[in-house]
């Protein structure tokens, strides 16, 4: 595990996103990069594509936003590379690529003002691409039913600005879990509208303040554990069958919750995206929560698991904003670092 | 501006040419009314426009792009110099708080700051070294690999000559190192050798016998008067004498005339001569076989004294079949002697002693002892000597080869007026003077000296940028290469540059570091670093590496960070936490709770909470309570349910909120009841509600 090997392409705009494009054939590999240009205020959404000799990431199809991405999401839907995007002004994008060579075949979208009246929201795509759910701080959670030509939309609810929502992940075709403010969690379930299912709130430390959830993620096997990660280099598991007690992995909170003592602490910075790292194949037994990749502000890309110690990827002199495992090839990574630059880890 | 400046209120008086005027993109309807201007972050002015409709704020600008480095370059570059410059920081403050002492300079403090100065070196374009082709094209003289940057180049000037203490004794070999790297930089203003070599190779091509042509002996002897062994060793390989073809296409006009003036004579003969009128017979003695075999003649060439080429020719010997073969060969004598000399020469050029550390693939022998330099330097000299003296020069013919190689040997030697003609710039004379004139030399003192005879010899009309630097350097004037630094290069250099000049001298430390009135109590390393900074926060993206600068001024600096800070708009939540992550690290408490306090109501309520603005909250509470008062139906009740949540965390019971919370645990309660209708649950109904009323009181 210890060895890997890391490429840095320097992009000359900031990466806002970056994710893998689900693999159409074992030999082409495609990279998604969300970009922002500071001096000409202008957005795009690139494919590029990776060749192994020499190593290198070139830039192949180009899609102009009209505003900032704030979040993005890759599937497959119908044999065909799926990419979401949500953007700063609110707006939601559906871009299909062609299946052969990764190109931009269609685009439909929803306009800015339908979904969201604030910046910054999240989206999810549910496995397949039926369905995508978006959340934003103004606190309104919709959902997108995906076709080829055209979008439908439905609210699930609005909490009118009360309480704002960050982060969204899909567990099953009907619940997905949403994070936000104060390190709370929240399950739904379209089965059962007008709110959500099951609330939590993390306050297991009396000392000190809390934080935002910035991204949360459910292994497909376990879908009553929500795994979220946030302020304060926090990391934690919330078990739907145990629902005030959450596990902490890692942050400065860890130690002083019951039964979470001794954790080790990676970074005590904002953990902006966490991951169930689906290279390492845990042996442990069922109870305990399956290794995860975090990334945060200080610059950590490491893995995490419950009860050892982290294992440390990548320590970068700035932050790493976003990452993503690789479906088809685990042991490959993407991510984005603030300083223009998208680096490739491979790890043995 | 009113035009009457002068004594009228303007603090600054307006000197020299009028002011540029930009004009200024703002898509509102004229007129407009009013105009507010303030300082953004950085350079960039805030501008706020009203017309009678509408307002619009734009922000401008105030920065020069670098005619060289684009804008993202220069982002590069400055990310990349981050982490060398803060461990530099990190271990001079360590270094001192061992010594107890200010001042961190001991013996090796300047391994720490050249480790610094590679590491910065190499963001400005690394030297990597090109795909070697599969086939060498022989006629490729000048390999260009990168484009070379001013940067780089002043960067490693200074490098050279302040930190570099290991390469003190062989300065003169690096400066033509750098020359060699950095000459056609130079092009751009001047006329320069690299300049002349990359014509001439356009040309090559088209050049059938290149040693006729006059321009390439003389490129020959400017290459090597500075220097440039492989070059010019490459560049004799192309003469005609190495090409027997080549050499009987030169050959074929005067062994024509020959054979049609005397074509009887060079008849080939098909049978038997005619009979005589007289026959000779000549009588065998009894016992002697007739011999029947060509008259010979050998012809003896002398060996140069150091031709060591085994191809050179040291004896040769060939029979005369016929009259055509006869001449041919004669040529071809006479052009193995030609090829011997430029061979000799080609060899001495390789050979030439230097007194460099290591050999990088490149001609010429190294010598790291100073010793063993100068006795091979002189013993290279006395063959050059014995060359040029040997008699083989009157032998060959070809009267341009002759008097191009002599020029060689004439700038080997270190003829002055030689090195003169051959060079073109007075940085190239000046590195010749270090090559053939005074190889052993020499104290900085007298470097100077010698580059002011240098610039007298080849005065010029324009400078370029790194001309200055240069001369600033050599008359270690610490405040010029500082405003050369400055005016050519910008603050990025000055501030990174700063460390490496006061590397190896207390006195420039002391100079430098210095607190200075005019400064306003500042010193002009902190000076530096804060103009630096100022140009780091103009940009969106570089704004957050200003910080680690900031901190490292002592007096101005954190005023100048809360300021900054201030000054970030704030649109995306993202920013704003990386916003307060700066604040931690640098324990700004104060600052990252103002920026806190923004958004929705109920993010509003959670920045409060971590600004600790417990007045606020309260105030909120009561809102809160009194709209609660009013009536909430069950189905509102939802949405105030998380906002609850949030706010009446135990740990931090916010006035009112605290019955908010317990109302809403009694609510809860009362819907258990509605729908279980167990005792139990309608007990913890009435505690709630208990609890409720007690709060209220």
């Amino acid at each position: 595990m210890a060895a890997t090997a890391m490429h840095k392409f320097p992009q000359d705009q900031y990466v806002d996103a970056v994710r893998w494009l689900p693999q159409l054939s074992p030999l082409d590999r495609f990279a998604v990069l969300a970009l922002f240009d500071f001096d000409s205020d202008a957005s795009s959404i690139q494919i590029h594509s990776l060749t192994p000799n020499p190593f290198s990431l070139q830039p192949q199809f180009s899609w102009s936003s009209p505003s900032r991405i704030s979040s993005l999401k890759t599937s497959l839907f119908l044999q065909k590379p799926l990419i979401v995007a949500s953007t700063a002004a609110g707006s939601l994008h559906l871009l299909f690529a062609d299946s052969s060579d990764a190109s931009f075949d269609s685009e439909v979208s929803l306009p800015e003002g339908t979904l969201h009246s604030v910046p910054a929201s999240s989206v999810d795509l549910m496995d397949g691409g039926v369905e995508c759910v978006t959340v934003g701080e103004d606190g309104k959670i919709n959902l997108v039913g995906v076709g080829e030509s055209n979008l439908s939309c439905r609210r699930l609810f609005d909490s009118g600005g009360l309480v704002s929502y960050t982060a969204a992940r899909w567990a099953s075709s009907v619940e997905f879990a949403t994070g936000g403010y104060g390190f709370s969690l929240q399950w739904w379930d379209q089965r059962k509208p007008g709110g959500p299912v099951s609330n939590f709130k993390g306050n297991w430390d009396k000392k000190l303040s809390s934080g935002i959830v910035h991204s949360i993620d459910i292994h497909p096997s376990r879908k009553h554990t929500c795994l979220a990660g946030g302020s304060l280099g926090t990391v934690f598991a919330w078990d739907l069958r145990w629902q005030q007690q959450p596990i902490i992995l890692s942050g400065a909170g860890a130690g002083t919750g019951s039964g979470n003592t001794m954790i080790q602490s990676i970074c005590d910075s904002e953990v902006w995206e966490v991951q169930y790292d689906r290279c390492i194949k845990s042996n442990t037994s069922s109870t305990r929560i399956l290794p995860s990749m975090i990334c945060s502000e200080d610059g950590i890309l490491a893995v995490i698991e419950q009860g050892e110690e982290p294992v440390e990827l990548l320590a970068e002199a700035c932050a790493i904003n976003s990452f993503d495992i690789d479906r088809h090839n685990p042991s490959d990574v993407i991510c984005s670092l603030e300083w223009e630059a998208v680096a490739i880890l491979t790890r043995q | 501006m009113p035009s009457d400046t002068v004594g009228n209120g303007a603090l600054v008086p307006l000197t020299g040419d009028l002011p540029t005027v930009y004009p200024l993109h703002h898509g509102l309807a004229s007129p407009i009314c009013s105009l507010s201007i303030s300082w953004s972050r950085g350079n960039t002015l805030h501008l706020s426009l009203f017309s009678a409709t509408a307002a619009k704020v734009v922000e401008v600008k105030l920065t020069s792009e670098d005619p060289e480095i684009p804008d993202v370059h220069w982002r590069r570059i400055a990310y990349g110099s981050v982490a060398p410059f803060a461990l530099l920081q990190s271990r001079r403050s360590s270094i001192s708080a061992l010594l107890k002492t200010p001042s961190p300079y001991h013996s090796d403090w300047w391994e720490n700051v050249l480790q610094y100065s590679k590491e910065i070196g190499s963001l400005l374009g690394g030297s990597k070294l090109p795909p070697s082709p599969i086939i060498d094209d022989s006629k490729t003289i000048v390999k260009r690999d990168e484009e070379p940057t001013s940067l780089k180049a002043a960067w490693e000037l200074i490098e050279i000559f302040y930190v570099d203490k290991q390469s003190q004794s062989w300065l003169p070999e690096r400066l033509v190192d750098w020359l060699a790297d950095y000459d056609s930089l130079l092009t751009s203003t001047h006329e320069t050798i690299h300049g002349k070599l990359v014509d001439f190779q356009k040309e090559l091509v088209n050049i059938q016998v290149i040693e006729d042509d006059p321009r390439y002996w003389e490129l020959l002897s400017s290459a090597l008067s500075v220097g440039w062994l492989d070059i010019v060793v490459k560049m004799l390989r192309l003469h005609g004498s190495y090409q027997l073809d080549q050499l009987s296409n030169r050959e074929e006009s005067e062994l024509g005339v020959v054979l049609q003036t005397h074509h009887l004579v060079f008849q080939e003969r098909e049978k038997l001569p005619p009979p005589r009128d007289m026959e000779h017979h000549i009588v065998l003695k009894e016992g002697v076989d007739p011999i029947n075999s060509w008259c010979q003649e050998s012809v003896t060439a002398e060996r140069g004294a150091t031709v060591e080429r085994s191809t050179a020719v040291s004896s040769v010997s060939f029979s005369l079949v016929n009259g055509r073969d006869c001449i041919a060969r004669i040529a071809a004598l006479a052009g193995v002697l030609e090829n011997g000399l430029v061979e000799t020469v080609a060899t001495l050029i390789s050979k030439m002693p230097r007194f460099h550390p290591e050999s990088v693939g490149k001609l010429g022998e190294c010598y790291k002892s100073k010793p063993d330099f100068i006795k091979s330097w002189e013993k290279w000299r006395s063959q050059i000597t014995k060359l040029d003296c040997s008699p083989f020069w009157i032998q060959c013919d070809n009267q341009q080869t002759v008097e191009g190689l002599r020029n060689l040997l004439q700038i080997m030697l270190g003829n002055t007026d030689s090195l003169c003609m051959a060079t073109c710039y007075w940085i190239e004379l000046y590195i010749s003077h270090f090559l053939y004139i005074r190889p052993f030399t020499m104290g900085i003192e007298s470097m100077c000296s010698l580059a002011q005879k240098c610039i007298q010899l080849k005065p010029q009309s324009n400078t370029h940028r790194l001309e200055g630097l240069m001369v600033g350097i050599l008359e270690e004037n610490t405040e010029v290469v500082l405003a050369e630094c400055s005016r050519e290069f910008g603050p990025w250099l000055v501030a990174h540059a700063i460390e490496l000049l006061t590397a190896g001298s207390e006195q420039a430390e002391v100079l430098l570091h210095e607190q200075r009135y005019n400064l306003g109590g500042i010193s002009i390393v902190e000076l530096h670093r804060l103009v630096y900074a100022q140009i780091l926060s103009s940009h969106a993206l570089t704004w957050q590496i200003a910080p680690i600068y900031l901190t490292s001024c002592v007096k101005q600096g954190m005023g100048l960070l809360e300021n900054l800070l201030y000054r970030q708009s704030i649109q995306h939540n993202n920013v704003l936490l990386k916003n307060i992550e700066i604040c931690r690290l640098y324990e700004l408490d104060h600052i990252s709770s103002n920026i806190m306090k923004h958004g929705h109501k109920g993010a509003g309520v959670f920045w409060l909470q971590q600004a600790q603005d417990s007045s606020c909250l309260d105030r909120i509470a009561q809102q809160l309570f009194d709209s609660v008062g009013k009536s909430i139906s069950d189905e509102s009740f939802k949405q105030w349910e998380g906002m609850i949540e949030l706010l009446g965390s135990e740990s931090k019971p916010a006035g009112g909120l605290e019955f908010l919370h317990k109302y809403r645990d009694f609510k809860k309660s009362l819907q258990k009841v509605s729908v279980g209708k167990s005792t139990e649950i309608a007990r913890q109904a009435v505690g709630s509600l208990m609890l409720v009323l007690l709060t209220l009181l």
